[in-house]
C-alpha cells in the first residue's frame, strides 16, 4: 500500500504468469512480460485474443466484471497489484485509463477534468483546480480548442476532442501509468494523428500501454510491442525487431496481414 | 429451407425454385405476396378493432362518471329573509360574542324566518316538514356567514342558505316527481312549497364551493372532499419520504454491491414477487404489525402512508434498477477508472443520469398508491371524519376511500358527489401521469 502512494516512485511493471478466466472460459494463459518505465508498449493481435483483458489487469478494472477472475501477479514497484492489500481506488488514481469509445461524463468540459482531482482531494482551492484543469488540457493538446468554452457540455465536442478530453481527465489525477484501449478506433485519420503525437509527447512523463489494431500505429508510437494470439503472449520485444524480424511465424503472418 | 440446402449441396442447378430462372422465381414470390398482404391487412384491422373497443369502453366510463357527477359542482340555495336579533349575539362593545353566537339557536332562527314565507302552514307536523326543505346545517351556514361578515345587520335581510339534499336533487331534475308519493323522498305538500319558492324566484343554483373546502358530513350538501384530499396528501408524503430513499438505496445495492449468489437471487425474485402481492395483504400486514404490534394510531395518514410505502417500494425499486441499467456502462467505467469509489460512482454519475427514470417510476408508484383503497380500509382510514386533518396522526380518510364511503350511501346526493370525487381523483392521477411523461420527455438524454 505504502509504495503505491509515493507519487513519483519508479513504476516498473511486471506481469508474472497472468491468467484470466471469465467464468469457466479462460481468456489469458500464463502471460509474463516486463513493461519499461516512461515508454510506450503496444499490445497487438487478432480480435478476441485478450488484449483488453490483459490491459485491464493493470488497474484491476476486471474486478468490475462479476464473472472475471485473475490469477498470477502484476507487480508494480515490488508490490503485487492483485493482493487484497491493494485498494483498487488508490491503484486507479495511479494507473489511468482511456477507453476505446470516448466516454466523457455528460457534464461540462471543466467538470470532466476536475472530477478526478476533486474526488481525490488534489486541489486545495479553486485556483489550484483551475491550474490542474488548464495544465491537463494543455498536456492533452486540447487547451487551445476549448479554453474559451470550459463550461460547455463535453458531449458537444467532436469525437477526437472528446477522446483528448478523456486523456486530459485521466492525466488530471496525476497517474504515472496510462492504459489506452484502442483510443483511436472511433476517430478519423486526422484526429488519430493528433492523438499519436500526443502519445509521443506524453511518453516522457508516463508509462503508457496501448492496445491497437493498427500495425502502423504500433510501429509509430511504441518502443516495445507484444503480440497476443488466442489468449497467449506469442512474442514480445522491441517494436523495430517485431516489425522487421519477427521470430515467430504466427507473428509474421499477422504482421504481414495473413491472419487477423 | 430444405429445398434450398438440397439444391445447393446435392444437385446444383437441378430442379427447385432456388435454381429456377429469375422470372419463375419472381412469379412465385408475387403469387405468395397477395396472401402476405392480406394477412398483414387482417392483423391491422384486428389491432384497430382492439383499440376502438378499448377507447369505446373508456369513453362510456368517462361519460357515465361525468354525467353523474357534474351536477355536484352546483348546490341549491334558498333565499330566506332573516332578522338577526343583534342583542342576543353582540357583546357590550357591539362586536360579535363568540360564546353567545355559539349558544344561539341559529337553526331555529332560519326555520322560523323561512316559515314566514308560508303563513298558510300552521300545523306542527307540517311546519317540521316545511323546515326539511332547508339543509339541517342551514343554521350553521348562516352563523358562519354572519361571523365572517363580522357585523350583524339591523332589520330584515335576505340570506341565501343551503337547501336540503332532496330539494337539491329536485332542482337538478334528478328526482322523479311523478312516481307514487310513498316512493318519493319529497312529499306532495313539500312539492307545493317547493314550486311556490321557485315561482317566487327564491331558489338558485350556485357553485358548490363547500365540496372543495370541507371534509365529510352526514348531510350531502355540507360534505366535501378537502378532508380526503388532505388525508391522501399526508399519506402520500409519508409514502414518498419512506419509499423513495429506501427503494433507491435498495436498487443501488442490488445493482452495484450485492455479491452474486443465492441470497441476492432470492432477494431479487422476491422484490419482483412483492410487486404482484395484492394490496389488501399489505393492509393486513399494516393492521397486524403497525397497529397491533407497534400500537400506532388507527385511521392515521402516517400508518396509511407506511402501508402504501411498502406497496410502492417494489415499483420504485424495479424502475430504479431499470434506469440505472439504462445508464451506459461506459460512464461507470470512466468514473471507476478515475479512482472513484463505487459509492461515488453511483452518487455522482449514475443516479443523476438515472434520476428522470427514478422520478417517473416514483410518480407512477405514487399514482398507484393514490388510487389504493383496500389497504387503507384495513387500517381504519375508512372512518367518518368531519374535520380536515392537520397532522400525520390525526384521524383521516383518503380520496378513494371517501368515494367508496359515499357510493355506499343511500342519499342520491352522495352518489352524485362520489362521481365528482372520482373526477377529482382522476384529475390528480392524470396530472401525475402527465408530469411523469413530461419529465421523461424533458430529461431524455442522448449520449
Ligand atoms: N465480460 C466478459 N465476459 C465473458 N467473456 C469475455 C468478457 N470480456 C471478454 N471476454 C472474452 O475474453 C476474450 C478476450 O477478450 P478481450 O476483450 O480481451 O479481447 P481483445 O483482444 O480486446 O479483442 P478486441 O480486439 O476485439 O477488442 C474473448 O474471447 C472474449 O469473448
Ligand atoms: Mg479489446
Amino acid at each position: 500500500m505504502d509504495s503505491t502512494t509515493k507519487p513519483m516512485a519508479a513504476s516498473k511493471l511486471k506481469a508474472v504468469d497472468v491468467s484470466v478466466f471469465y467464468g469457466e472460459k479462460q481468456a489469458l494463459y500464463d502471460v509474463s512480460l516486463n513493461i519499461d518505465e516512461k515508454s510506450v508498449t503496444s499490445f497487438i493481435g487478432p480480435s478476441g485474443c485478450g488484449k483488453s483483458t490483459f490491459l485491464r489487469c493493470f488497474n484491476r478494472m476486471n474486478d468490475v466484471i462479476p464473472s472475471c477472475r485473475v490469477a498470477g501477479q502484476i507487480i508494480m514497484d515490488d508490490v503485487d497489484l492483485n493482493s487484497p492489500k491493494i485498494d483498487p481506488v488508490l491503484l486507479r488514481a495511479r494507473v489511468g485509463m482511456v477507453f476505446q469509445k470516448p466516454n466523457p461524463f455528460p457534464k461540462t468540459i471543466y467538470e470532466n477534468v476536475a472530477y478526478g482531482p476533486r474526488i481525490h482531494g488534489l486541489a486545495a482551492n479553486r485556483q489550484e483546480m483551475d491550474f490542474i484543469v488548464e495544465d491537463s488540457l494543455k498536456k492533452a493538446g486540447l487547451w487551445k480548442e476549448v479554453s474559451d468554452r470550459l463550461n460547455d457540455q463535453a458531449t458537444g465536442l467532436s469525437g477526437g476532442q472528446q477522446q483528448r478530453l478523456c486523456i486530459a481527465r485521466a492525466i488530471a489525477v496525476g497517474p504515472d501509468v496510462l492504459l489506452m484501449d484502442e483510443p483511436c478506433s472511433a476517430l478519423d485519420p486526422i484526429a488519430t494523428s493528433i492523438i499519436e503525437e500526443l502519445i509521443s509527447d506524453l511518453q516522457n512523463r508516463f508509462t503508457i500501454m496501448i492496445v491497437t489494431h493498427s500495425m502502423q500505429q504500433a510501429a509509430r508510437v511504441s518502443q516495445k510491442t507484444a503480440y497476443f494470439h488466442l489468449g497467449k503472449l506469442i512474442e514480445y520485444g522491441d517494436t523495430k525487431e517485431i516489425f522487421t524480424r519477427p521470430q515467430n511465424e504466427q507473428t509474421e503472418a499477422y504482421i504481414s496481414g495473413k491472419i487477423g | 429451407m430444405n429445398d434450398h440446402s438440397n439444391s445447393v449441396s446435392s444437385s446444383p442447378g437441378a430442379s427447385g425454385l432456388y435454381s429456377a430462372p429469375t422470372d419463375v422465381r419472381m412469379a412465385h414470390i408475387a403469387a405468395g405476396l397477395k396472401k402476405r398482404r392480406a394477412a398483414s391487412k387482417r392483423l391491422r384491422f384486428y389491432g384497430i378493432m382492439a383499440i376502438v373497443t378499448a377507447i369505446g369502453f373508456l369513453c362510456i366510463l368517462l361519460t357515465t362518471i361525468i354525467s353523474n357527477g357534474y351536477t355536484a359542482l352546483q348546490q341549491t340555495e334558498v333565499a330566506v329573509v332573516i332578522e338577526v336579533p343583534a342583542g342576543e349575539i353582540l357583546d357590550d362593545a357591539g362586536a360579535i360574542d363568540a360564546e353567545k353566537s355559539r349558544n344561539f339557536n341559529w337553526a331555529g332562527l332560519v326555520k322560523r324566518s323561512f316559515r314566514k314565507e308560508f303563513p298558510e302552514v300552521t300545523g306542527m307536523l307540517e311546519q317540521r316538514s316545511l323546515g326539511e326543505l332547508l339543509s339541517a346545517n342551514a343554521g350553521y351556514d348562516l352563523r358562519l356567514q354572519i361571523e365572517d361578515a363580522g357585523v350583524v345587520p339591523t332589520g330584515p335581510v335576505t340570506y341565501w342558505v343551503k337547501a336540503s339534499d332532496d330539494v337539491d336533487m329536485l332542482m337538478k331534475g334528478r328526482m322523479d316527481r311523478t312516481i307514487d308519493e310513498k316512493m318519493r323522498r319529497i312529499k306532495d305538500d313539500q312539492l307545493v312549497w317547493f314550486d311556490k319558492t321557485v315561482a317566487k324566484d327564491n331558489i338558485r343554483l350556485v357553485f358548490n364551493s363547500t365540496f372543495f373546502t370541507m371534509a365529510d358530513s352526514r348531510e350531502p350538501e355540507s360534505a366535501g372532499v378537502l378532508g380526503a384530499i388532505v388525508g391522501s396528501a399526508l399519506a402520500l408524503i409519508v409514502t414518498v419520504v419512506l419509499a423513495l430513499p429506501l427503494a433507491v438505496m435498495a436498487a443501488v445495492y442490488l445493482e452495484y454491491f450485492a455479491p452474486p449468489g443465492r441470497l441476492t437471487d432470492f432477494i431479487e425474485v422476491n422484490v419482483n414477487n412483492l410487486a404482484a402481492v395484492p394490496s389488501i395483504v399489505f393492509g393486513l400486514l399494516g393492521l397486524a404489525v403497525f397497529l397491533g404490534f407497534f400500537g400506532m394510531p388507527r385511521s392515521a395518514p402516517l400508518v396509511g402512508g407506511m402501508v402504501l410505502a411498502l406497496m410502492t417500494l417494489p415499483t420504485i425499486i424495479i424502475a430504479t434498477r431499470a434506469s440505472i441499467r439504462a445508464v451506459p456502462s461506459s460512464i461507470r467505467d470512466a468514473a471507476l477508472g478515475l479512482g472513484a469509489s463505487p459509492m461515488q460512482t453511483a452518487l455522482d454519475h449514475i443516479l443523476p443520469l438515472a434520476a428522470p427514470g427514478i422520478l417517473t417510476g416514483t410518480i407512477i408508484g405514487i399514482a398507484q398508491a393514490l388510487g389504493e383503497t383496500a389497504p387503507l380500509i384495513m387500517i381504519g382510514m375508512v372512518a367518518f371524519i368531519v374535520d380536515v386533518p392537520t397532522s400525520f396522526t390525526d384521524p383521516a380518510t383518503a380520496l378513494p376511500v371517501q368515494i367508496f364511503i359515499w357510493s355506499d350511501s343511500a342519499e342520491r346526493a352522495f352518489y352524485e358527489r362520489s362521481s365528482l370525487a372520482i373526477m377529482v381523483l382522476l384529475l390528480f392521477l392524470i396530472s401525475m401521469n402527465l408530469a411523469a411523461v413530461m419529465l421523461r420527455r424533458k430529461f431524455e438524454k442522448k449520449w
